[in-house]
């Protein structure tokens, strides 16, 4: 976006700079500024998980008698850990493939850089399709039956909405490859991909812990 | 100045300063749509002005309400809503918008030396989410306004009217909103300074801003996941806050408040910052404690995160952590009692013009004090049992909030207005407007307070008949604050008709702003200047270089610069 608005720019008391090396330039400040604003943009992010996890560690340990909660005499079962254990590796998996596509990148390796991509991106719908089956089969009454649903279906759902928009987030910087608006030193938006797709994967090593493991 | 350093130095980032977008030739692109800062701060200093009307008007039903013991205007439902609007309208569609949104835009990349701020696309996103924001949160009137105080304490809000989905959908569209704008301004501040603009050479309004800018992204964010969790339990019965399901109110008390203390701050160190604009410059001194400002902005917006559950006393907290609260807010006094101090030593043995801004800026000190004490008290717990929820806080929120950001948006929009439009306003106008609101304010305020003692609880509409005096006595008062605030849009309105031309510099000031001409050209500076020292060493020559001077740049000798001053 300011790249392209300084390269629409006209000087003024400075046209013989206008050289490769002055875009060059401008190009590392921009990005520069566009990184940092986007690491303050996925801090905010945190803080907004962070909410909804105080909210469920409050409830679950300053409110609630017994965890997982009693309903109608019953206590609700625990999730099943093993089957979520397994889609996490899943989407692990995806961190590691999004790693080896930007380094291909970076190598100008196109037709390895085309197959993490493409292993990423199904990695992260396979780990959306496991979250289906596990919100499909799990037995804690539902999003707006209790506490316990609350916070699950709320956190997990927030999480796998941005999966979903992580997925379309790939497949638009892989159309973007596709269509050259990136080379092998000039590549923000992949960066900023994988570091999106990182953020995810971390936020869901916590939640990992604090429903299945806790 | 002789002692310049040897070499100006060329921050990393000049190549990107010295690049000009082109001047939109479009009417919508250039004042409805623009990417400009200086534009989109007038947008939201307008809309903020609507806003600001519309919740005053809100609050002269409510003082209007109180002149008899059973109220005189409106139902008590009715009532509530009017309370409830007037105060969320006033905090986040009010002070928080014109501090940061229309103050920080305007003056924030003029006083770095930036010809933008660094996302301009991401501010123009940021400023068009404002007002539909605030009609949304106006339309709940049609369906029934929210009623349980600004506050919206679970479980009054999850029975309240349909209203209160609409608040939810405004705050947390403001809410993200002022996000935006946080890291936007966090991004500009850190890598769009002028070169040789080290941090200790900041202007303290955009330190001000520095500091707020993290509480802006973050507290914020963390108010946006409590109105998602309180809208999906209204809408979708989703239990989070229901004690009957297993929620807790006292969940939202602490979410609510781990925004709205650092909220507090949000919509007063921007305003700090603008005083300790005005003050050096009507003072003719350099500010006194240049660092100990600066740094005390910071530890006041680190501290604020530290302190929420001082507003839940009497709500059934555990009371171990009632002594931590206590303590780390009166902690907060420090930083705040250090800046007190800078600025009362700026202007002892200064060259005092009591033009506007600087009568504004000595009200703010007197009434922004005041209220800072009454807060201590309002931190001591056992103060607070018997003042909570008494018009003591009613009084002592409006000094801090009113005394405070109002006042200082008032000396802001006086300082500046020259520069945003050219033209000098009237000034014995100007002085008479501050003298009704003062005495307005203060006239309206302080009986509050003593009432609050006697045990008057806030929020009812009516009262025991034996505190009407003094219920007479504020809404009277109120009403000359009332027509002081519409005699500032009279002044603005006379400055354009009548006012004479400003120049670039009518108040001598140091910043860089005042070293352009007034309104400021399309792309601000024509040429980048180096920075070689803090801008408030009145009496030495100005620490730039590098101003172009066919640009309405002036190298600028301020009228009154002869009066000698010691260094530091």
């Amino acid at each position: 976006m300011a790249v392209s608005v300084a390269k629409q720019g006209y000087h003024l008391g400075h046209h013989d700079e206008h050289d490769a090396n002055h875009d060059e330039v401008i190009y590392r400040e921009t990005r520069d500024m566009r990184l940092t604003g986007f690491v303050l943009f996925l801090g905010t992010d945190v803080v907004l998980f962070s909410a909804f996890i105080f909210a469920y560690v409050y409830l679950r340990t300053s409110i609630a008698p017994v965890w997982p909660p009693m309903v109608d005499g019953h206590q609700l079962p625990r999730l099943d850990t093993a089957f979520a254990a397994v889609n996490s590796v899943v989407l692990f998996g995806s961190g590691v493939t999004m790693h080896y596509a930007l380094e291909a990148w970076k190598h100008a390796l196109k037709r390895r850089f085309n197959l993490f991509m493409a292993l990423t991106i199904l990695l992260g719908a396979g780990f959306l399709g496991g979250q289906a089956y596990e919100y499909a089969h799990a037995r804690i009454g539902g999003w707006s039956g209790n506490t316990f649903g609350a916070s699950f279906f709320t956190l997990t759902g927030m999480h796998g909405l941005h999966v979903f928009i992580g997925v379309w987030f790939l497949i638009a910087l892989w159309i973007q490859t596709s269509r050259g608006v990136y080379d092998d030193h000039r590549f923000f938006g992949l960066t900023a991909g994988t570091l999106y797709w990182h953020f995810v994967d971390v936020i869901w090593v916590v939640l990992f812990f604090l429903f299945y493991l806790w | 100045m002789a002692t310049l350093a040897p070499g100006v130095q060329t921050g990393p980032y000049h190549a990107v300063l010295d690049h000009i977008h082109p001047e939109p030739t479009s009417f919508i692109r250039k004042y409805i749509f623009s990417i400009d800062h200086k534009i989109i701060g007038i947008q939201y200093m307008i809309t903020g002005a609507v806003f600001f009307i519309i919740s005053g008007l809100l609050a002269e039903i409510i003082r209007t309400q109180l002149l008899t013991p059973n109220g005189l205007l409106v139902r008590p439902d009715t009532y509530n809503s009017i309370y409830s609007m007037h105060g969320s309208s006033m905090v986040w569609f009010v002070v928080i918008p014109l501090l940061t949104g229309a103050f920080g835009n305007f003056v924030m990349p003029l006083q770095i030396g930036a010809r933008d701020v660094a996302f301009p696309w991401l501010n123009l996103v940021a400023f068009w989410i404002f007002p539909v924001a605030g009609v949304i949160l106006f339309s709940s009137f049609l369906v029934g306004a929210p009623d349980a105080g600004w506050t919206e304490y679970p479980p009054i809000s999850l029975m309240g009217p349909p209203g209160t989905n609409l608040w939810c959908i405004a705050v947390f569209m403001i809410g993200i909103s002022s996000t935006m704008t946080g890291i936007n301004f966090l991004v500009t501040i850190l890598k769009m300074r002028a070169p040789g603009m080290t941090l200790t050479r900041m202007p303290l309004f955009v330190w001000a801003q520095f500091a707020t800018t993290p509480l802006s992204f973050i507290a914020t964010t963390a108010l946006g996941g409590a109105l998602a969790a309180l809208f999906i339990e209204r809408v979708f019965g989703v239990p989070f806050y229901d004690p009957k399901r297993g929620g807790s109110p006292l969940l939202w008390q602490h979410m609510f408040w781990f925004y709205s203390h650092p909220a507090v701050y949000i919509m007063i160190i921007p305003g700090f910052g603008i005083i300790s604009e005005v003050l050096p410059t009507f003072a003719r001194k350099p500010i006194f404690g240049y660092k100990m400002i600066a740094f005390s902005s910071v530890a006041i917006a680190l501290l604020s995160f530290s302190v929420w559950a001082h507003h839940m006393f009497t709500s059934g907290m555990v009371p171990w952590l009632q002594l931590p609260f206590m303590i780390i807010t009166m902690l907060i006094a420090i930083p705040t009692g250090v800046k007190i101090f800078s600025w009362m030593a700026t202007l002892w043995g200064g060259a005092i013009r009591w033009k506007t801004p600087a009568l504004y800026a000595a009200g703010f000190i007197i009434t922004f004090t005041y209220g800072g004490l009454t807060g201590f008290f309002l931190a001591a717990v056992p103060l607070d049992y018997h003042e909570h929820g008494t018009y003591f806080v009613v009084a002592h929120l409006h000094y801090v909030l009113y005394g405070g950001s109002i006042m200082s948006l008032f000396a802001g929009a006086y300082y500046w207005w020259p520069k945003m439009s050219g033209r000098m306003y009237n000034e014995t106008l100007g002085r008479i407007q501050f003298w009704m609101v003062f005495i307005g304010f203060n006239c309206t305020f302080t009986p509050l307070h003593w009432l609050g003692l006697l045990g008057m609880p806030r929020r009812v509409p009516n009262y025991d008949p034996s505190y009407q005096f003094w219920n007479v006595f504020a809404s009277v008062s109120s009403y000359v604050m009332a027509l002081g605030t519409l005699l500032f849009f009279y002044i603005l309105v006379d400055s354009f008709r009548n006012g004479k031309k400003a120049g670039p510099n009518p108040w001598g000031a140091r910043t860089l702003e005042w070293m352009i001409a007034s309104p400021p050209p399309y792309y601000n500076f024509k040429k980048i200047p180096a920075v070689l020292a803090a801008p408030y060493d009145f009496g030495n020559p100005l620490p730039y270089i590098g101003l172009d001077a066919a640009d309405g740049a002036v190298e600028a000798t301020p009228t009154h610069s002869s009066h000698p001053v010691p260094t530091h």
